[in-house]
C-alpha cells in the first residue's frame, strides 16, 4: 500500500509517551542551574512541546478557524500552553482563514461574563488532565450558553486508572502517571522559568512544598 | 524521547536515539505539504535538535569559550547546524564572558588520488593558512564523511586545537571509530532527510529530521 494510506490508517491521535521512558538526563540539555538536583529528568524538551503545539494549533483552525473564535482559560492553571497554541494559531494559520465575510477574532476569557460564549466557537485551553471530572463539570457549565460549538486544547493528558475517560478534542501529549512540572506546570509556583517538561526528583518535592503540605 | 534509551555517560555521546526507536508519526507535526507521502516517520523534531543544540553551545563555551574561535562550517548539509549553534553562542556570548568568534564555509571532495588512496580536498574557504594559532571548531552534520581525513587536511595548516561538533553520529559497522568531541544524536544506520539534508538537493526545506520512504526516494531519484 502507498505510504499515504498507511499514514491514515495509523494516524494517532497525539504523541504517545510509553510507561518505560526514562526520560532524558538533564546534562543533555539546558536546564536552570538553580533547579539541577530538583529534577529527575527532561521529560519532554521545550522545542518538542513547541513543535507539537504548532501541529495542534492547525488542527484548532481546521475545526474551527471560519468563525469566530473565543478561547477560554482555566485561571488556575499556567498560561504558557495558552500563549504558545494562541500566537501559532495567530501567526502561522489565521491568516488563511480571514476573509472579508468573517471577523474572525480571538478573544481570551478569564470566564467571568460567560453570556458572551453564545454563538461561538469555543476553545477551551488547559495544560493537564488528570482526572477529567472538573473538565466535565466546566463542559456542561459553558454548554449551557449556547456556543455553537466547543472543543478542548489539552496539552498533556495522564494515564491514570482514576480517570474517569474524558478524552479532549486536541491532546498534544498524552503521559504515564508521574510527577511532572515545568513548562505550563508550576510546583507551588515553582519551575514556572524551566521551559522543559521534567520529572521532579526527591529532593525538589521536599524544598517546594508548601506550608500546608507539610502540615498535612 | 520515546523509546528505550541508554544513559549519555559524557560529552561524546549525545543522546542517544536506539535502533528499536520508532520514531513520531508524521501527522503529529507540521512539515511542507509537498513532502507528504515521501517520509516514513520522524526521527528527530526540530525543536528538539534546537534545545540539543543550545545546550551543546553551552558546552563548547565552557571548553573554548575563553579563546578566539574559527568556526569552520562543513557544507552543505551542516549549514542548519552551524547556524543554529553561532546563534546559541552568540547568545551566551552577549549575556557573559565575551568570545570572539569568526566563521567560514568549506566543502569537502573526496576523490581517490594516482596512488588508489582515498583522499579529502577542501573546496572554498579563505586561506586555510589564517587558522595557523587558531582554535578551530568544525562544525558538520556527521554524513559519515570520513572526518579524520578532514582533520589531518586541517592540522596541515598548524591550528592551536581542533575540536570537531556534529550533530548526528550514525552508528554504522564501517564507522572508523571517530567520535566527535560534541556530539547532538547519536542515530541508527539509516539514511535521513530534513534539517539541510538532502536526498538529490530535496528535503533541504524540512525542519525535522525523518526517514525518507520508497516512494520519496523514488520520486525524487535523479
Amino acid at each position: 500500500i502507498s505510504s499515504s494510506l498507511r499514514e491514515a490508517a495509523n494516524e494517532d491521535t497525539c504523541v504517545t509517551i510509553s510507561d518505560e521512558e526514562p526520560g532524558d538526563d538533564l546534562d543533555l540539555f539546558c536546564v536552570p542551574n538553580h533547579y539541577a538536583k530538583d529534577l529527575e529528568k527532561v521529560f519532554i524538551p521545550h522545542g518538542l512541546i513547541l513543535d507539537r503545539t504548532e501541529k495542534l494549533a492547525r488542527d484548532v483552525m481546521g475545526d474551527m478557524g471560519g468563525h469566530h473564535i473565543v478561547a477560554l482559560r482555566v485561571l488556575k492553571a499556567g498560561y504558557t500552553f495558552c500563549a504558545d497554541l494562541l500566537d501559532y494559531v495567530k501567526t502561522r494559520f489565521f491568516k488563511s482563514y480571514c476573509n472579508d465575510q468573517s471577523t474572525g477574532a480571538i478573544k481570551v476569557l478569564g470566564g467571568d461574563n460567560l453570556s458572551t460564549l453564545a454563538g461561538k466557537n469555543i476553545l477551551i485551553v488547559e495544560d493537564i488532565i488528570d482526572f477529567g471530572k472538573t473538565m466535565q463539570i466546566f463542559l456542561s457549565l459553558v454548554q449551557q450558553h449556547n456556543p455553537k460549538m466547543v472543543e478542548v486544547a489539552n496539552l498533556l493528558v495522564k494515564r491514570t486508572p482514576r480517570s474517569i475517560g474524558y478524552q479532549p478534542d486536541f491532546v498534544g501529549f498524552e503521559i504515564p502517571d508521574k510527577f511532572v512540572i515545568g513548562y505550563a506546570l508550576d510546583y507551588n509556583e515553582y519551575f514556572r522559568d524551566l521551559n522543559h517538561v521534567c520529572v521532579i526528583s526527591e529532593t525538589g518535592k521536599a524544598k517546594y512544598k508548601s506550608e500546608a503540605e507539610s502540615l498535612g | 524521547m520515546a523509546g528505550n534509551r541508554e544513559e549519555a555517560p559524557d560529552y561524546g555521546q549525545g543522546v542517544v536515539i536506539t535502533d528499536d526507536w520508532t520514531g513520531y508519526d508524521l501527522s503529529l507535526f507540521t512539515y511542507p505539504q509537498h513532502y507528504y507521502g515521501d517520509l516514513e516517520y520522524v526521527l528527530i523534531p526540530h525543536g528538539i535538535i534546537v534545545d540539543r543544540i543550545e545546550r551543546l553551545a553551552k558546552d563548547i563555551m565552557k571548553d573554548i569559550g575563553c579563546c578566539d574561535i574559527m568556526v569552520l562550517c562543513v557544507l552543505k548539509g551542516g549549514y542548519k547546524f552551524c547556524a543554529d549553534l553561532v546563534e546559541h553562542l552568540k547568545n551566551i556570548s552577549r549575556n557573559s564572558d565575551c568570545i570572539f568568534m569568526k566563521v567560514d564555509f568549506i566543502r569537502l571532495k573526496s576523490y581517490r588520488n594516482d596512488q588508489s588512496m582515498d583522499e579529502m580536498q577542501i573546496i572554498g574557504g579563505d586561506d586555510l593558512w589564517t587558522l595557523a594559532g587558531k582554535n578551530v571548531l568544525i562544525v558538520e552534520i556527521g554524513t559519515g564523511r570520513t572526518i579524520k581525513a578532514l582533520l589531518s587536511s586541517i592540522e596541515k595548516y598548524k591550528p592551536n586545537m581542533i575540536k570537531v561538533a556534529s550533530l548526528l553520529v550514525k552508528r554504522t559497522p564501517r564507522s572508523d571509530g571517530f567520535r566527535p568531541d560534541y556530539a547532538g544524536f547519536e542515530i541508527p544506520n539509516l539514511f535521513v532527510v530534513g534539517y539541510a539534508l538532502d536526498y538529490n538537493e530535496y528535503f533541504r526545506d524540512l525542519n525535522h529530521i525523518c526517514v525518507i520512504n520508497e516512494h520519496g526516494k523514488e520520486k525524487h531519484r535523479v
